[in-house]
């Protein structure tokens, strides 16, 4: 592999350089399990749509997906450190990239979420991500002990919330929204040594969270029917899938019936029913329960181990990065797709409201592919600044 | 403070902040530990039933492909119902609330093809999107099934035409509308066969639909199976199409002749007449008027004229009916726009409402709310409609559905003569050759029972009888028979018995004979020429066939073939001879005897001879009950050619629309019928006519363009043909032309062409091969009649003078 002799020669170069053959192991291996879901989940829907091309999104997914290799070989031969000077680059040009959409962007499902540019789709939002990521990084290195106090730790969070807060207005996005902050919370939580204020964070956030579905209804109760707005049906028909079964509910409900109809060990690899109609675009967000349906619960289970080692060694990382930027890229980066993979099965299993959160590595999506994979680079690179005789 | 935290060094991830990395791990760990028991618990508690769930939505529920019901044919093959395939559009809103550009092309597309409404469409979209049938139109053509997908193929955006599909159905047609109405009889919605061939072949004519559907194989894999629908076998009927439409043709001519004459009403309460092959049993034409469209048969307008029935089936009487509430009355109503005439009339004025026809008027209204009283019509109306509830009209419906020929009794009069005479003689009763004085009337026990002529004929031969049909004559001879013999011989007739012919609804006629217990002398005699008992007319032309084609009874029929669906014949229905009635001997008795009837000098059915044709038959003039109330059944039952006969008539006039006593002993109702049928019908069947034509024939089959056909028949038999003279004298109107037979060139056959192949000559009206030098036929045609014309002349001419002598 070009990869392993380029990073054997760097090594030799360089003394004895760390590569985190394991983190590549296991991202590839994601990769590939990724693409053979998304063909199997969305085969049947392509063949229909695509007059017979069963292959259409696994092929797009493919090219993507080595296009994200690439990127990720060239991010991680690329010093990392080169991008502490980036941060403030990084923040404008989120910001921008974000204003794209507005001239240039492309209308799907309801929601402008993707720009065009040169033929190739890009969602904003995850070039917003990984940008949030590396200016996060930046920053509260920078800002050393600063971080650790109300005002700078209200800073921090103060110059994410403008790039969130557009996310969720421009793209009308919120789960990207989400993400960023939490991207943010969980890099400041690392970083800073307090407990009590996350903690009492969270617990604000569940009680606000109640109150708002509390009001939505009561609302709705009393309107006796979907007062909530687009959202708040959407919460409606979190707390009752069946009495929403046709409709906001459907995709989340045939989802459970496909995680409940996989039982222990699956139907087998291609054997899903639910994904004959029943799923809408099965290969998106809800690919989770076409893994359970296929594959059983063992399959979910195994998957989630994955991701579990994958977290573990971005972890590793963190923790043997040589200086702190590099460490909060990663503990950035791990944040980023702890928290996908967590939502993503909440929302599959019906644990909070539905909200479109893809399955990292697997889900069909060339961009968040493409972004996620940088940021492993990113991750490869930070690994790479480690000497293998420190650990 | 660690010192890691301070300005101005390197910073580096401080073990502090691993700890809480650490930490961040264990919280990322248990979040996912947590969902991963959230899986293990709905794959544990929902787990079956989510799989129940997931296999209810598949698709696996069965649709049914219909099964193609047979054809009906006539005997030449000519359709007389068909089943053709129609469509029905479907609506899947579910695929076509897929994706919003669906909707509009979708929605021209349903509009420019089959025209319907898009904001009707659309509203039932909007308010059940996921509805997944929805009948948009219902059999639709395939012309305009096939323009919808040429839509969807070649427009621009064809491919946005989403969620219509095409279920299959079948519908039965009936080309012929009213033609062979009762014979053919039709279907309801559900395929079943109501009256005449299609209720009785039903079985026949119906397939198996057949299925789609879904299973799951030990894999659980969704398999889809199709077990393709087995369509109904199609049957041959024996009935001629052309042969129908013209008897039909004159039956609507005497109703038009006679409508309305004396009453609002057709031109006779029934009117029905059927022909028979004499030696095989088979159905040529059956037909009645009224006639009603099969492919519209719940149609009223086709009742108005015919004999109204009440509620219970039975003939209304003209009793005042009262109509106790306006609303009830409205609801029962057939017309809308009747329901609103009336309520304006009688709630605004509440006086009386004047009919125009007379025949059901209001004679007493009172205000809302209190009764009405109405005469009850006699014969259905458009105002009687009106009045009519749903089962009234269904009754009168049914009525005119039922088939008279074979399920209407009657009192057949005296076509029943020939069988009494027949009786006697086969049973050796009497020998043909006694005289019987006719006083006009013959006192039987208590009773006097008269005959037609009051007057009396005198001394009348066996023969002479039947010709004249005198009433007294024929009591006479039943009495020599006894009523046992009687009897038995009427059994053997199958009266009293269902002939069992392939037609549904048959009456049973078991009750509406005698037995020798319940028979009385009386009630022999009025058996004797056909009153007292009653039988159907199918009864009467089977037996009768058997009196003149050697005393075989054939089976009556009405199918030849079946046939599957690809056209390979399953079943031939060949004739069934059943009995021997009487002896061949007996059998040219009663021939001679009927061929007097329409030749002899006193004969009662002379005008039912078509120009050209000698035929033989007998007259029919019945009384209905109650006795004296004037009004009759008139009927000629016949045959052709008299001498050898090859078809039977049998027409019936039941209470034709001349008035009460208008029809006394007067069959010339039935006799014109017959004469105009046969004279279409007879050269149709390559029948040749024997007889001379006067001037005025020959005019009047100019005028029906038809052509004299004495040149087909074999030439040199018409030539000795000695009836002319008899049916000269008898027949002023009918002034021989010799000549015009002698005109016929004597060896036709030497001017046909000669056909290359074979050395044959060809008959040019025949097709077949002549032998040029003899003029023998030799080709397969067996229209071409042999001769054999002469034989009964002379001896016709002698059963006139003298005792019959039985050939054989």
């Amino acid at each position: 592999m070009a990869t392993n002799r380029f990073a054997v020669r760097k090594a030799n170069e360089k003394k004895s350089r760390y590569l985190d053959i394991n983190l590549i192991l296991v991202v590839i291996f994601l990769l590939i399990f990724g693409l053979v879901m998304v063909y199997s989940s969305s085969s049947y829907d392509a063949f229909l749509t695509f007059d017979g091309d069963a292959s259409y999104y696994v092929r797009k997914q493919i090219w993507a997906t080595l296009a994200g290799l690439a990127v990720m070989i060239l991010v991680a031969l690329w010093p990392y450190q080169h991008l502490e000077k980036m941060a403030w680059f990084a923040y404008v040009a989120s910001i921008v990239i974000i204003f794209l959409i507005i001239p240039f962007g492309h209308e799907a499902n309801g929601a402008k979420r993707w720009i065009y540019i040169g033929g190739i789709s890009v969602q904003p939002a995850e070039i917003a991500k990984a940008a949030m990521i590396v200016f996060l990084a930046c920053i509260i290195s920078r800002m050393g002990r600063a971080v650790s106090t109300w005002r700078g730790f209200a800073m921090v969070l103060g110059m994410v919330a403008p790039i969130s807060v557009l996310l969720w207005a421009v793209t009308s996005n919120a789960s990207s929204a989400i993400i960023v902050m939490a991207i943010a919370v969980i890099m400041l939580f690392v970083s800073t040594p307090d407990y009590k204020r996350y903690i009492i964070g969270a617990v604000g956030v569940l009680l606000v969270a109640a109150v708002v579905v509390i009001i939505i209804v009561t609302n709705a109760s009393r309107s006796g029917g979907s007062a909530g707005g687009y959202r708040g049906d959407r919460i409606l028909a979190w707390l009752d899938p069946e009495a929403y079964a046709s409709g906001k509910a459907f995709q989340t409900l045939q989802a459970r019936y496909a995680i409940g109809s996989g039982g222990f060990f699956g139907k087998g690899l291609g054997e899903s029913m639910q994904k004959l109609g029943f799923i809408p675009e099965a290969q998106n967000d809800m690919i989770f329960s076409v893994i359970c349906e296929e594959l059983g619960l063992f399959g979910a289970l195994a998957l989630l181990f994955m991701f579990i080692f994958l977290l573990w060694r971005l972890k590793i990382i963190a923790d043997n990065a040589r200086d702190l930027f590099g460490a909060l890229l990663v503990v950035g980066v791990m944040g980023h797709i702890a928290i996908q993979v967590i939502l993503n099965i909440a929302v599959v299993t019906g644990t909070i409201p539905n909200t479109g959160i893809s399955l990292p590595f697997i889900s069909y999506g060339g961009s968040a592919t493409l972004f996620l994979l940088a940021e492993i680079g990113l991750a490869l690179s930070v690994a790479r600044g480690i000497h293998v005789r420190d650990l | 403070m660690a010192p890691a935290y301070n300005d101005g060094k390197v910073k580096t991830f401080t073990p502090r902040m691993r700890k809480k990395l650490r930490v961040l791990f264990i919280i990322i760990l248990a979040a996912f530990v947590g969902l991963g028991i959230r899986l293990y618990l709905i794959a544990r508690n929902n787990g079956e039933e989510y799989a129940r769930v997931v296999l209810s939505q598949q698709e696996y529920d069965s649709k049914i492909i219909p099964y193609r019901r047979g054809d009906i044919y006539d005997r030449n093959g000519m359709i007389l119902a068909a089943s053709n395939k129609v469509y029905n559009v479907i609506l899947d809103c579910s695929i076509l609330m897929g994706k919003d550009e669906y909707l509009e092309p979708t929605l021209n597309a349903l509009n420019s093809v089959f025209d319907l409404d898009i904001s009707e469409v659309r509203s039932y979209i909007v308010t059940n999107p996921s509805s997944k049938y929805k009948i948009l139109a219902k059999r639709v053509s395939y012309e305009e099934m096939l323009a919808f997908q040429d839509l969807k193929a070649e427009s621009e955006d064809g491919d946005l035409i989403k969620g219509v599909w095409f279920e299959d159905e079948y519908v039965r047609q009936y080309p012929n509308s009213t033609l062979g109405c009762d014979i053919i009889g039709f279907t309801s919605g559900d395929n079943i066969g109501n009256f005449g061939l299609e209720q009785y072949y039903n079985s026949t004519l119906s397939g198996t639909n057949g299925r789609e559907y879904g299973y799951l194989n030990e894999d659980s894999d969704l398999e889809r199976t199709v077990i393709p629908a087995v369509d109904g076998y199609s049957i041959y009927s024996t009935i001629d199409i052309n042969i129908q439409n013209t008897v039909e043709k004159y039956l609507a001519d005497f109703n038009e002749e006679y409508k309305n004459k004396v009453n609002i009403a057709n031109g006779a309460e029934n009117l029905a007449c059927i022909i028979m092959e004499v030696d095989t049993g088979n159905v040529l034409a059956m037909a009645q008027y009224p006639v009603y469209d099969l492919n519209d048969p719940r149609n009223t307008d086709a009742l108005i004229g015919a004999r109204q029935v009440d509620i219970d089936g039975k003939k209304t009487t003209g009793k005042p009916i009262e109509i106790t509430s306006l609303l009830d009355a409205n609801n029962g109503m057939v017309d809308p726009d009747a329901v609103d005439d009336t309520e304006t009339e009688t709630q605004e004025d509440g006086r009386d409402t004047e009919d125009q026809d007379g025949n059901a008027s209001v004679t007493e209204t009172g205000t809302d709310g209190e009764p009405l009283l109405v005469t009850e019509s006699l014969y259905v109306t458009e105002d009687s409609l009106r009045l009519m509830d749903d089962d009234t009209l269904y009754q009168n419906l049914n009525s005119l559905w039922k088939n008279y020929c074979i399920n209407a009794t009657y009192e057949p009069g005296s076509v029943s003569k020939p069988f009494t005479v027949a009786a006697a003689l086969d049973s050796g009763s009497i020998t043909g050759n006694e005289y019987y004085n006719c006083e006009g009337k013959l006192k039987v026990g208590d009773h006097e029972i008269k005959c037609h002529n009051t007057y009396g004929d005198g001394y009348l031969s066996v023969a002479e009888a039947i010709e004249r049909s005198c009433n007294v004559a024929l009591m006479h001879i039943s009495f020599a028979c006894g009523k046992e013999t009687f009897l038995k011989y009427q059994h053997a007739f199958g009266f009293g018995l269902k002939t069992n012919i392939d037609l549904a609804g048959e009456s049973r006629t078991a009750s509406l004979v005698y037995t020798p217990s319940t028979m009385r002398q009386t009630d022999l005699a009025t058996n004797s020429f056909g009153q007292g008992y009653n039988c159907t007319m199918i009864q009467m032309i089977s037996a009768f066939c058997s009196l003149i084609n050697g005393g075989n009874y054939y089976e009556p029929h009405m199918v030849s073939r079946v046939v599957t669906s690809d056209g390979s014949t399953i079943q031939n229905i060949e004739p069934r001879v059943l009995k021997q009635t009487i002896s061949p001997s007996v059998s040219n008795t009663i021939i001679d005897y009927c061929n007097l009837v329409v030749t002899g000098e006193y004969g009662t059915g002379k005008t039912a001879r078509p120009a050209g044709y000698m035929i033989g038959g007998k007259t029919g003039t019945a009384e209905t009950l109650p006795r004296g109330n004037g009004e009759y059944v008139v009927s000629f039952m016949g045959y052709a050619p008299a001498d050898d006969p090859e078809i039977a008539i049998y027409v019936v006039v039941d209470r034709p629309n001349v008035g009460t006593w208008g029809a006394q002993a007067d069959a010339k109702y039935a006799t014109r019928i017959v004469r105009n049928i046969l004279t279409d019908v007879l050269p149709y069947l390559h029948i040749y006519m024997t007889e001379p034509l006067s001037d005025k024939e020959k005019a009047e089959l100019e005028e029906k363009n038809l052509t004299d056909t004495h040149e087909f028949a074999a030439g040199a038999s018409s030539e000795t043909e000695t009836m002319e003279d008899v049916s000269l004298e008898e027949t002023p109107e009918e002034t021989p032309a010799p000549e015009e037979v002698h005109e016929e060139p004597d060896e036709p056959w030497r001017d046909f062409a000669i056909d290359p192949d074979t050395g044959y000559a060809v008959d040019p009206n025949t097709g077949a091969y002549v032998d040029p030098q003899t003029g023998v036929t030799i080709g397969l045609n067996e229209n071409l009649p042999g001769g054999g014309a002469p034989l009964t002349a002379d001896e016709n001419d002698s059963a006139v003078g003298d005792a019959p002598d039985p050939i054989n």
